[in-house]
């Protein structure tokens, strides 16, 4: 990991210098131990700060929006988030000439928060070596195996290497096993509507309605979101309500095809909810009925994005 | 659980005595408000001074904030000028006389009146929110309170002549000795007698002066902007210079938190703040 | 007022007893962390999973949503009162400091919120101090303590296999009756417990003059600065003890008017009927956030408006560290 970030901090660096780029979004190390932060780094000197490791665990494409389409953005880019830069490129929210890949091989954010589960409340500081992850915490040290500690969605994850990257940084890693990624959608699938029901109400319950992950997920731009919608209100902003369960699946029907699995909606759930099954689920429903896999290259359309006199329309005649 | 006045989220049940349009694109509708309660009707206007304003309630469409537009001398009802513009005032719009709706106030501070003994008053509206202005001017005009203050000029404009409101009653005031009143429209209009222009620039043109003076000033943002350096440039110093804001509300007692301005709440500390006490807070607007 | 004990064992007994005669409400376990609710069995209190439950303590008197009154055919139908007693077993120093915060926007004199001011004498708070305060814990830099007896009728400090209760009001004398009184020199020793823990705890901020210095600094570009990486989400305000900001609507399908709790960080939060907006980016937005947690709240009260709970620092989805914000804020150099 440290290769990849001295790397990053080179090429961040250089672009800077070249005024290739306006600016660098990256990660910077923060006050919070296991929490690096998003990093904007507009000056090449500054380049130093960014860091690489396993605890990035935003989604960095989601900070294009923020910038004019004339803005040109070097974005530090895992196989997610280059996704997610492409699903927006299609969707005409940054030009592809305005954004500089910095591709990087990815392999697997970690969750803190299995960390904390495993090394208590206060862990001091986290190092990776050699697929090893060494923690200090107040409890003592611990050594944990990297792939314990990955986020879900990283576990299942697809697709590590950047696509279709300026820069490819780190070693193309192997693809995921696709059969393996589908696993919990199968398991999901052979539950009766019931027992699906009572998985869903059960996650739902404790949603408090603070769309963090709305604003964690780069595919969720839209100037105003359909929940705040008051004339006429389309899903009550009640906790517990019926509401609730319109903002769950409502969104992730706005994520089919769009969603590029990058788990940063969990991660950024205050109250641990687990919503990435909705969203693999109608992924794979568009990959089985549409042929469609998001972000993998700049042209191809969203299924429900786009229209063409022969689409399917047996639900029609 | 709760007799009205202990509860500040319980709206006093009224009752539409008059509804009548102001302008002819009937984007201006004036409600009088009866009281079913005599309790709540002894406590409004026990509690009632000109500037402050109620939230109305109606079930199912919930609540937004307006200005009083009456003084306590003209009868036991309480008068709203209604601009429509969103699913609120679009439902109150719908209303008319005999319809029930709910009003929780009178809220917020009112014109400090106990501090203009004496004063000459310049009063300065643009558009609707000339109605709180049209129930300080009405409040003055009574012969018990009159003497209490001194010059009083009012100056009032409209986009147009149809947008203005209170026709009649403000049409009545040129023959009154104790008052000066200048109304203007935005452009020239055929049959119009006064002034032509933006009340920035009519407030140049009458000069009010700034000796011995308050001035109020109520209107849309922008027409608040442009006068107050107007006022500035004629001599009033800010403490002199009187505004009464508008935010986005809820609760309307300095509860639910949105209606800050620094420390200060719209709702309960304000909404009429004078500039010197602007001045001292963020540019939070 | 009176400093009893018990062997930690006989809590459940006491928790028994207070049972006889209120709601007992406790965290419990939940999957991954833990929640303050109404408890049937003192074996249902789960104490070491977590230091702090996730969702605070302020919920149970402000709910996050709470039905004002219901409406039916035009006629105003009032809520229940509510108005249960409650022991409220378990709370951190922090959050109870937090709810005599809250209680002075609440329990104002003549405009006070019956809701609240209903819940809160009902209710007595028994909260537990922090013998090992967390790492995210910076509850001493704002006026408070890991055992702070802000809010709590009766303060509890584990001490070896035991439990020292002290009450603090009239309220807590009440709930400790009839318990084996500390000599003093036990005393002395739960005194030591809890001198120890908050010398633990570093400063980590210096928090004079940080009003000042944020109102000298309201139109700088340090606010560009802070604003950059926040998502504008509700996670800090809705998981904050002190935040309080609530929205209300009418729910037409079941007849009933709302509040629910609102925030400052999203953008329709000041959204008017006009289009306009007066805090139209994140910048204006995490300013009031900050300025109102340590600068307003400090104009209406002298006190900052923070507790030091830390959860906004753990749960913030880009790990934004308010402590952080304070520190760059005091040594802002306008260039």
């Amino acid at each position: 990991m440290s290769d990849l970030q001295s790397d990053i901090r080179k090429e961040a660096a250089r672009l800077l210098s070249e005024n290739s780029v306006d600016v660098v979004i990256g990660f910077e190390n923060a006050s919070v131990p296991l929490r690096p932060q998003p990093a904007f780094i507009k000056r090449a000197e500054d380049a130093e700060k960014l860091v690489f490791n396993g605890f990035c665990q935003n989604n960095l494409a989601t900070f294009l929006n923020r910038y004019p389409k004339t803005t040109r953005i070097g974005l530090v880019a895992r196989g997610c988030e280059s996704r997610a830069a492409y699903a927006l490129m299609v969707e005409h929210q940054h030009p592809r000439e305005n954004l500089v890949l910095i591709g990087v091989s990815c392999a697997g954010i970690l969750d803190w928060r299995k960390v904390e589960a495993r090394a208590g409340e206060n862990v001091l500081s986290a190092e990776e070596v050699n697929g090893e992850v060494k923690v200090r915490s107040r409890l003592g040290e611990f050594t944990f195996d990297r792939a314990e500690l990955l986020h879900d969605s990283c576990a299942r994850c697809v697709h590590p290497n950047p696509v279709n990257a300026d820069i490819q940084l780190g070693e193309t890693l192997p693809e995921g096993d696709k059969a393996l990624a589908r696993q919990p959608i199968a398991e999901f699938e052979v539950l009766s509507s019931t027992e699906r029901y009572a998985f869903f109400t059960h996650e739902a319950e404790r949603c408090i309605r603070c769309y963090a992950c709305r604003e964690a997920c780069p595919m969720c731009y839209c100037a105003e979101c359909f929940v705040d919608h008051t004339t006429p209100r389309w899903a009550e902003s009640t906790v517990g309500s019926s509401g609730t369960h319109a903002w769950h699946l409502v969104r992730a029907f706005h994520q089919a095809g769009r969603c590029v699995s990058c788990g940063a909606c969990e991660r950024a759930c205050p109250m641990d909810i687990k919503m990435t099954y909705l969203t693999d689920k109608l992924n794979d429903d568009m990959q089985s009925l549409y042929g469609f896999e998001v972000g993998l290259d700049d042209t191809s359309q969203p299924p429900f994005a786009a229209f063409s006199l022969d689409d399917k329309d047996r639900f029609v005649s | 659980m709760h007799k009205n006045g202990n509860n500040p989220y319980e709206p006093m049940p009224m009752r539409i005595a008059r509804a009548y349009y102001e302008s002819n694109d009937r984007s201006l509708k004036t409600f009088e408000l009866v009281f079913e309660r005599e309790a709540d009707c002894k406590r409004f206007f026990e509690a009632y001074n000109p500037g402050q304003f109620c939230q109305l309630s109606i079930f199912g469409k919930g609540e937004a904030p307006f200005g009083i537009a009456s003084a306590a001398w003209e009868g036991e009802f309480v008068r709203f000028t209604v601009q429509k513009m969103g699913t609120f005032t679009q439902a109150i719009h719908r209303m008319k006389a005999g319809d029930p709706i709910g009003m929780r106030g009178p809220l917020g501070n009112g014109f400090p009146l106990d501090e203009w003994g004496g004063k000459n008053l310049v009063v300065i509206g643009g558009g609707c929110a000339f109605s709180t202005l049209y129930a300080l001017t009405k409040h003055i005009q009574h012969p018990s309170n009159r003497a209490t203050y001194n010059e009083l000029c009012v100056i009032y404009g409209a986009r147009n002549s149809g947008l203005c409101m209170y026709k009649s009653d403000i049409q009545s005031w040129y023959g009154r000795e104790d008052l000066q009143i200048h109304q203007a429209v935005d452009v020239p209009e055929e049959g119009w007698l006064h002034h032509v222009g933006y009340v920035p620039d009519v407030v140049k043109e009458v000069a009010p002066s700034p000796e011995n003076a308050v001035a109020v000033v109520c209107g849309p943002p922008i027409m608040t902007k442009f006068t107050l350096p107007v006022l500035t440039d004629l001599g009033f110093a800010p403490e002199t210079i009187f505004t009464s804001l508008e935010k986005r509300m809820k609760c309307g007692v300095g509860k639910c938190g949105r209606c800050n301005i620094g420390p200060e709440y719209i709702c309960k500390d304000g909404p009429v703040f004078s500039q010197a006490e602007l001045q001292a807070l963020p540019a939070d607007i | 007022m009176k400093q009893v004990q018990i062997e930690k064992n006989a809590l459940p007994e006491l928790i028994q007893r207070w049972a006889q005669s209120a709601q007992v409400v406790a965290p419990v376990k939940k999957e991954s962390y833990t929640a303050f609710e109404v408890i049937t069995s003192p074996e249902e209190i789960e104490l070491e999973r977590a230091h702090n439950t996730r969702y605070p303590l302020k919920a149970l008197f402000l709910p996050q949503s709470e039905v004002l009154f219901r409406y039916h055919n035009g006629e105003y139908l009032p809520a229940e009162a509510q108005d249960s007693t409650r022991v409220i077993f378990g709370a951190r120093p922090c959050d109870a400091r937090a709810l005599t915060l809250l209680d002075t926007v609440f329990e104002e004199e003549g405009s006070h919120d019956p809701y609240w001011k209903t819940r809160r004498a009902a209710a007595s708070v028994v909260g537990i101090g922090c013998d090992q305060p967390c790492e995210s814990c910076f509850c001493t830099t704002v006026g408070s303590g890991p055992f702070d007896r802000s809010g709590l009728d009766v303060l509890v400090t584990p001490v070896d296999g035991k439990y020292a209760l002290e009450a603090v009001t009239e309220k807590g004398q009440t709930l400790l009756a009839n318990l084996p009184e500390l000599s003093a020199s036990e005393q002395k020793q739960v005194e030591e417990i809890q001198q120890r823990a908050a010398s633990q705890m570093k400063a980590a901020f210096d928090p004079a003059g940080v009003r000042d210095k944020l109102y000298a600094i309201f139109e700088s570009e340090y606010w560009k600065q802070v604003q950059q990486s926040c998502l504008g989400c509700g996670v800090c305000t809705f998981l904050c003890p002190t935040c309080f900001c609530f929205d209300i609507v009418d729910e037409t399908q079941r007849g009933e008017r709302v509040r629910n709790w609102d925030t400052c960080m999203f953008s329709v939060y000041s959204l008017e009927a006009s289009g306009h907006n007066p805090r139209p980016s994140r910048l204006e937005r995490t300013r009031q956030r900050l300025m109102h947690k340590y600068a307003y709240w400090l104009d209406h009260i002298d006190q900052i408006g923070c507790t030091g709970c830390g959860r906004c620092v753990r749960y913030c989805p880009v790990g934004l560290d308010i402590r952080e914000m304070i520190r760059r804020a005091q040594a802002w150099e306008e260039a």
